[in-house]
């Protein structure tokens, strides 16, 4: 199964990730307003990278299961990881600012979300989005 | 509401310089600052109220949190400058009894 | 969803095709009415964009490619934009149920206050408490003991909300649980110092005021705990003297002791009691100072205890421009006869 990486250690690679991911979308057979759901996951989740971890990886696939299709994004990073994750997934939890933003948001915009994180380890997310 | 919290080490001495309103929206912050001071053996923590303005019940029960640290850890602290509607309500709490309070208005770090 | 809602769609097609042809107010309405609809759905800003472009398409369908492109444009930028709509909504719901949990806390707060005030021919008692928020951080207690004394309490818990609302139920049942010491005010807040100091976080205290006034002698004893201090009104010499008490907060050290303090009174006289929300109450113009209280109370003596302390509450609330900063907490004893 093929799979897109792109490292995020700058601003620039957060629009590479995105374009990744839009590709990909559209590939899968995604209409617009989920391509959009879908990169703004990515940016989110790059962002995320650049702004905590620092350095991270963002890997775009297409994912089939029995009866259906969709876009797999998984994010990893060996920064300083979660220490509360119940609380960075709460509503209004945010420390870069604004509301939508963050790990909620990520999570609303796609059907599964798996984060896995140890603090001083890193920090891995998968998350996925079906085609309807 | 702010409160502006400045940290001096001078002469092996801790030096918190207040500036503002310290009430239940800013001691949070003092807390943060003052607490890990005060639980440092051997520490000896002198907090300048020469700024401070207007101090409320919350503000105090952060020095009472950290008078409390001072005996469990073996540090000190004094509060040095109060204004006298400061100075107030620690004499009618009778706080003043049991946490030493310099009235006269010596700056050491300066 | 990428598929929309059929009959969503169908009905913002017809309505959107009727303003196509008529430019009509009327249509205009019927959209107005289909935003409601959406809120009830609880469709996101960027499922409306995108049902918008799917009906404009189909019926212009001869659309300029460029504009095409602006909406998928417009789409991406409402995807974050729905984002928090509905991180706004999510709290939003949030704070309702918080809410109504702080309003039963409230609630049940209220039962831990007196039911009623000791009714006497000689004393008439006035208490006015009002809680800055929902629930309030000051308390107060009336002790009967049929023994011609009445004991009571004012107490200010630091902090509001409900962390003061514990420590409230905390302090009612320790005084309750006390019945020997209730007529020693300095027995009594020893006692109930070491049950707080137990119960209560490092950075939390609790200041009172207990006294006990002998309805026989006309003697009011009282010991306080670095509360705001009281007052005594000279009726005769129109004075006021400030009950000052020596004694720590409650809460802080395991052997605090508490200084007991007497004043004797003649008919007419009053016995002030007050949370610093009285004092510490803020305008613009800055803080009332102890004498503008007194002033006000003196100028409503001639009226009931309830009615001065009413007044008392009605003046400094103008003061305050209607926005209490901290409870407020006033009583008043006026010996009668």
């Amino acid at each position: 199964m093929s799979q897109t990486c792109v490292e995020v250690r700058s601003e620039w690679s957060i629009v590479a990730a995105r374009q990744a991911g839009r590709t990909i979308a559209k590939e899968v057979g995604f209409g617009s307003v989920d391509q959009a759901r879908i990169t703004t996951a990515i940016s989110e989740l790059a962002r995320n990278i650049y702004l905590y971890a620092k350095v991270g990886e963002i890997c775009i696939e297409k994912v089939v299961e029995a009866n259906k299709v969709g876009v797999k994004v998984s994010a990893s990073d060996n920064g300083p990881g979660i220490k509360d994750l119940r609380r960075v997934m709460e509503d209004g939890y945010t420390t870069s600012g604004g509301l939508g933003a963050g790990l909620p948001g990520v999570k609303r915009l796609m059907d599964e979300f798996l984060i896995d994180s140890k603090e001083g380890e890193g920090t891995k997310i998968h998350a996925v989005k079906w085609l309807r | 509401m702010n409160l502006e919290i400045n940290h001096i080490e001078k002469e092996g001495k801790e030096y918190l310089f207040l500036q503002g309103e310290i009430d239940v929206y800013t001691s949070e912050k003092l807390k943060q600052t003052l607490l890990p001071l005060t639980a440092q053996k051997g520490n000896e923590v002198i907090v300048n109220f020469s700024d401070v303005n207007y101090i409320d019940s919350t503000g105090l029960g952060i020095f009472i949190g950290a008078l409390k640290s001072t005996h469990n850890h073996e540090s000190s602290m004094k509060l040095t400058g109060m204004a006298e509607r400061v100075r107030r309500l620690f004499n009618i709490t009778g706080l003043d009894e049991i946490i030493d309070i310099e009235d006269s208005e010596r700056e050491e770090a300066k | 969803m990428e598929k929309t809602d059929v009959s969503l769609q169908e009905m913002y097609k017809s309505i959107l095709e009727g303003y196509l042809h008529t430019g009509s107010e009327h249509a205009l309405y019927e959209a107005q009415q289909f935003s409601r609809q959406l809120i009830k759905e609880n469709m996101t800003p960027e499922e409306m964009v995108n049902l918008h472009v799917v009906v404009a398409r189909e019926l212009i369908p001869d659309l300029p490619s460029e504009v095409l492109e602006a909406n998928d444009f417009l789409l991406e930028v409402m995807v974050g934009y729905g984002l928090a709509y509905r991180e706004h909504q999510s709290l939003r719901d949030r704070q309702q149920q918080l809410e109504s949990e702080l309003a039963v806390a409230a609630q049940m707060q209220q039962e831990l206050l007196p039911k009623r005030i000791p009714k006497s021919p000689v004393l008439d008692i006035g208490i006015k408490t009002v809680a800055a928020d929902v629930v309030s951080g000051d308390y107060y207690h009336f002790i009967e003991d049929g023994n011609d004394h009445i004991g009571i309490a004012v107490a200010d818990i630091i902090g509001k909300g409900v962390p003061a609302a514990l420590s409230m139920s905390m302090i009612k049942y320790a005084i309750d649980s006390l019945p020997e010491q209730r007529l020693q005010p300095s027995a009594l807040l020893e006692n109930l110092n070491r049950v707080v100091e137990q119960n209560i976080s490092s950075n939390m205290f609790i200041t009172m005021i207990y006294g006990s006034y002998d309805l026989k002698e006309h003697k009011f004893q009282y010991s306080g705990a670095g509360h705001e201090p009281g007052f005594y009104y000279n009726h005769s010499s129109r004075q006021f003297v400030d009950l000052n008490t020596k004694g720590l907060v409650l809460g802080v050290m395991k052997k605090a002791v508490f200084k007991e303090y007497e004043q004797k009174l003649s008919p007419g006289d009053l016995i002030i009691l007050l949370s610093d929300g009285v004092t510490e109450c803020r305008a613009e113009s800055g803080f009332i100072e102890r004498s503008e209280l007194t002033e006000i109370i003196r100028k409503y003596e001639h009226l009931s205890a309830q009615e001065i302390v009413e007044n008392v509450y009605s003046e400094l609330e103008q003061f305050q421009n209607f926005q209490l900063q901290d409870d407020f907490t006033l009583m008043i004893l006026r010996r009668e006869v």
